[in-house]
């Protein structure tokens, strides 16, 4: 690629950034935590996360399943923070990361504690619901079984007081939705928790 | 800068209308209703498990796009499961085999041969070794998913033409303890009823079975019936791990593996005791035997029964549960209003198979539990075609079509007459039974070997051993298969066949119901269906051999078209000539009549107006099953004209609690036990590669009981190796409240060398049903280290 075109491009992507009626100039502070976009175990709230992490890749090392990346440069001010894809590899709950964070952003907490988000069963794409298909892969597959997913009636429900959000249900689920979704999603609703007034 | 205004003004409008496009979009219904047109919907059964669920398959412009189940199905009523679901993708995968592969060394690589290169090489290859050692050299090892016609053709061709008995397939490593149990137990192989009685039944006994996982879809039925009734029905699961199938148990007993002959004589001991049992059927329709068939009565086995106290069971059980459990079962049990039990593997694969089979069978007849609405004793099979192609279709070195045992002079000879061949033709001493066989072949008495179907490499016990054999180079193997397996890299030659609903012909499933798969779709590349090579191949064969009857086996079926008028003509010559007047009749069920059915007929249906109706739901029964009517002797309703039973009568057998081949000791303190996980099929071949459900579980894993991994150090994900005298395996860790203390299982389905739980597993068998006890053996278990990140892996 010759720099002029190079130069071109970035010109033309910089000024359709500021042009956008989406207010997509503010990717570079956006957080990119969102369905089945996690952080580690033990992470504090979105809000401090950036701030506090220093980027070590400790526990990016130390994932022995792979499950944690890290975010490019792609991700703004989020560079090089860790990051759980869940549909692709979920966080197998091993605890390794939590030991390691020097900084506590991600903080020591037991397994069961762990909250990275809730799972939500999209009752309109999940098999089990359509009636059809016996599915309950998210229920063998759940590392809480009969606690954080039950049947009842033979169509899988969550249960918040036990679910970890590690994922490992949704990398399982064999749908898969026009979107890249899965019949169950993380939502990492404990990522917004509020600490600043 | 080269870039005008318009220009860059076109960009931004470019960019800003992509970031919309992730808004969704408005589903448009008739855009849906448009993707169903064109789509024709195509009859047939599950290829997976042996519960025999009716699916349609839909095909549109020759393409298969999806599966749906028939809500018409006595089965199933339209529910598949996520296996039966996702098979389909299997048809078009890029790793099909499309041409036939030869290579003259097992080291050499293979090369694409012709169909008319590769049937010369097999037929030259089987004719010299047919030279070199006669019938005896030969072999042909099958599978309970080769549909009937191709059982039965391949037979013929075996035992008519080369004068082989060494005619067997996998069932014998599922379903052989089960055939030997109703045999000695009933007098006629199958059972009595059928999936009809869970709707009836007041009491499940679901023991050595995780039907949740093997069966999911009966599964549903069983459970359906459970919430609709909580209280009107019991549920008992007994099984040494605690499994999905426990959830919905209203009682489930936890024993040591292998003492379950003592819990099921523990049973009738309280039945014998609280005077539960059923006198007037016991007197009227029981005998009693012992030993090897030695005469008994019911005071003898009252007497042998009787040291099973309730006590002595809990304890020879490991104290997992008390005996006012085993009172209280056995109360359940004799005392619904209808009790059927259901038992696959946890029973049949096991050094005392059948007697564990009779033993179970024992409590039926006791309590008088059989022949009416919700009673039954129900074994069910694994595989879509166990029953009805190899059970029934003379898949085993000792039983000929229809249901004939091979030693009966007068039945070879029914046979030999029915096939126009000489009298004496089929040798009269049965061939080889599987793990015979590949003894044989690791001898290298065995010169030449077809193994259709399956792969022995993965599926046999203590498999390193047998694997040796199929290495060496002067043991010829030909493979039919569609994909690769770890078989056929052991294979000299490989033929691509078709697949499921790429071809035409019949699986019999679990309850005795015989359902119809035709054609929809053309095979990829060259792949050709069985029934095809086995013609071509004997056509060749009868050449090389310079041998009439090998020409006139299969003679009824030249020139035939091979996607429906050849399997068509060897239904009807199986159907017509070989199961008339036996206790499988399936007469009335021609092509004709099971294309009209929407689930096929149970038989026996002796004539196609009876099979029209759906054939016989309950055996035995005057007015119910048409035979109980012809065969009828007296004026009783229950007729038992089954074969094996010459006093037509059902036989208590007194069968003491005997102890597994392996028990662990000081060195390897651990049981071990293997099994089927819901995602996958067998030796995953077809399941793995299926992206949806190798996702949900890309590899076996064992699952360690938490009080043993917390002996052990072990924690959940940790790799462990698990050892046997015989064979080591490393896996990753699940640590669950399953399998009881002291046991661990592992799933069988994975490929990979580390994960192969079949290099640990045990060779023993039971000495009458000849099946290998898979289900018990000792090891030791050890953490190795940390979890680690593993990758799936498919032989391809």
């Amino acid at each position: 690629m010759k720099r002029r075109f190079f130069l071109q491009l970035l010109a033309t992507g910089l000024s359709g950034l500021a042009f956008s009626p989406r207010k997509t100039g503010a990717a570079i502070l956006k957080s990119p935590i969102g369905t089945n976009r996690l952080r580690p175990p033990g992470a504090v709230p979105e809000e401090l996360f950036p701030g506090k992490c220093i980027r070590c890749g400790r526990c990016v090392e130390v994932c022995p399943y792979r499950s944690i990346i890290m975010l490019d440069i792609r991700y703004g001010i989020h560079a090089g923070t860790p990051f759980i894809e869940a549909e692709n590899v979920p966080c197998y709950l091993c605890m390794k990361c939590v030991d390691v964070c020097p900084t506590g952003s991600l903080q020591r907490i037991r397994q069961p504690e762990t909250r990275m988000g809730l799972a939500i069963i999209n009752t309109f794409t999940c098999l089990a619901y359509e009636g059809i298909t016996l599915c309950r892969t998210c229920y063998d597959k759940c590392p809480f079984v009969e606690k954080a997913i039950r049947l009842e009636q033979l169509k899988p429900v969550i249960d918040e007081q036990h679910c970890t959000g590690c994922g490992i249900c949704t990398n399982a689920c064999p749908v898969t939705t026009a979107d890249g979704k899965k019949a169950v999603n993380i939502e990492p609703i404990y990522a917004s928790d509020k600490v600043t007034p | 800068m080269t870039q005008t205004r318009r220009d860059f003004i076109k960009r931004a409008a470019a960019l800003s209308a992509a970031s919309y496009v992730s808004m969704n979009l408005p589903i448009d219904k008739s855009n849906i209703a448009k993707a169903e047109e064109g789509v024709a919907w195509h009859r047939g059964s599950c290829r997976l498990c042996g519960v025999g669920c009716r699916v349609e398959l839909g095909v549109k412009d020759g393409t298969p796009i999806g599966l749906r189940g028939v809500s018409e199905s006595r089965t199933n009523f339209g529910y598949v499961c996520m296996k039966g679901m996702h098979f389909w993708k299997c048809m078009r995968h890029p790793d099909r085999l499309t041409k036939p592969l030869y290579r003259e060394k097992k080291t050499d690589k293979f090369k694409e041969i012709s169909w008319e290169q590769a049937l010369d090489i097999a037929a030259t290859k089987f004719a010299e070794a047919h030279k070199a050692g006669g019938g005896k050299a030969v072999a042909y090892y099958g599978s309970g998913q080769a549909l009937t016609e191709e059982t039965y053709f391949f037979q013929k061709v075996m035992r008519g033409g080369l004068q082989s008995n060494n005619v067997e397939g996998n069932p014998r490593l599922c379903m052989a303890s089960a055939v030997g149990g109703y045999l000695t137990s009933f007098g006629a192989d199958e059972p009595i009823g059928g999936y009809s009685d869970i709707e009836k039944a007041h009491c499940f006994f679901i023991i050595g079975s995780n039907t949740a996982e093997a069966h999911p879809v009966l599964f549903r039925r069983i459970m359906r019936r459970k919430l609709d009734n909580p209280n009107d029905v019991k549920v008992i699961n007994v099984d040494p791990r605690v499994s999905q199938t426990s959830r919905i148990a209203d009682k489930h007993l936890q024993f040591k593996p292998g003492t379950d002959l003592a819990l099921l004589n523990g049973m009738a001991n309280v039945i014998i005791q609280e005077k539960l049992y059923d006198e007037g059927f016991v007197t009227t329709y029981t005998s009693f035997k012992k030993g090897k068939g030695e005469e008994s009565n019911f005071d003898e086995y009252a007497a042998q029964v009787a040291k099973y106290t309730p006590e002595m069971v809990a304890k020879t059980c490991g104290d997992a549960f008390t005996a006012d459990d085993v009172r209280e079962v056995a109360r359940w049990f004799a005392t619904s209003k209808g009790t059927l039990s259901l038992w696959t593997m946890g029973l049949n694969q096991r050094k005392q198979g059948v007697w564990a089979n009779n033993l179970m069978h024992n409590l039926h007849i006791l309590t008088g539990q059989l022949m009416k609405d919700g009673a039954d004793s129900l074994s069910l099979t694994g595989q879509p075609n166990a029953c009805g192609g190899v059970r029934e279709g003379g898949g085993l070195c000792h039983i000929l079509p229809g249901h004939r045992p091979i030693e009966v002079e007068k039945l070879r000879n029914q046979v030999e007459t029915a096939w126009g061949v000489p009298a004496g033709r089929i040798p009269e001493k049965p061939g080889m039974h599987t793990m015979a066989m590949f003894s044989a072949v690791n001898e290298g008495a065995i010169k030449a070997i077809w193994i259709n179907c399956t792969s022995p490499v993965q599926s046999l016990p203590n498999c390193t051993l047998y694997n040796k054999g199929m290495d060496r180079e002067d043991v010829f193997i030909v493979c039919t298969d569609i994909f690769h397996t770890l078989t056929t890299k052991k294979a000299n030659l490989v033929l691509p066949t078709a697949f499921h609903f790429e071809k035409t012909g019949v699986y019999g499933c679990t309850e005795r119901r015989s359902q119809l798969t035709r054609k929809a779709i053309d095979s990829p590349g060259d792949a050709r269906p069985e029934v095809w090579i086995i013609r071509e191949w004997a056509k060749k064969l009868a050449e090389k051999m310079n041998d009439p009857v090998i020409t006139q086996c299969i003679k009824p079926f030249e020139g035939l078209e091979e996607g429906y008028a050849l399997p068509k003509a060897i239904w009807d010559e199986y159907s017509q000539k070989l199961t008339a007047n036996r206790d499988n009749d399936l007469r009335g069920a021609t092509y004709k009549v099971l294309e009209q059915m929407a689930d096929g007929v149970q038989w026996p249906a002796p004539t196609e107006e009876y099979a029209l109706t759906g054939g016989t739901v309950k055996k035995f029964v005057k007015g119910r099953d048409p035979m109980a009517d012809s065969e009828s002797k007296n004026d009783l309703p229950y007729q038992f004209y089954g074969p094996a039973h010459p006093d037509r009568k059902l036989w208590i057998w007194q069968r003491e609690q005997a102890d597994p081949e392996e028990i662990p000791d000081a060195e390897y303190p651990f049981y071990l036990s293997t099994g089927r996980i819901i995602d996958h099929w067998h030796t995953m071949s077809m399941t793995g590669r299926v992206p949806e459900l190798l996702r949900a579980n890309p590899y076996a894993y064992v699952e360690v009981n938490p009080k043993d991994a917390a002996k052990l150090g072990i924690k959940p994900g940790d790799m462990v190796e698990v050892k046997s005298r015989r064979g080591v395996n490393l896996l990753p860790a699940k640590v669950y409240e399953g399998p009881i203390e002291g046991m661990v299982f592992v799933y069988w389905h994975d490929q990979h060398e580390d994960r192969m739980i079949n290099k640990v597993t045990k060779d023993a068998y039971d000495p009458g049903s000849k099946e290998p006890e898979f289900k018990i053996c000792a090891v030791q278990v050890k953490r190795v280290s940390g979890p680690q990140a593993l990758t799936p892996y498919i032989a391809n």
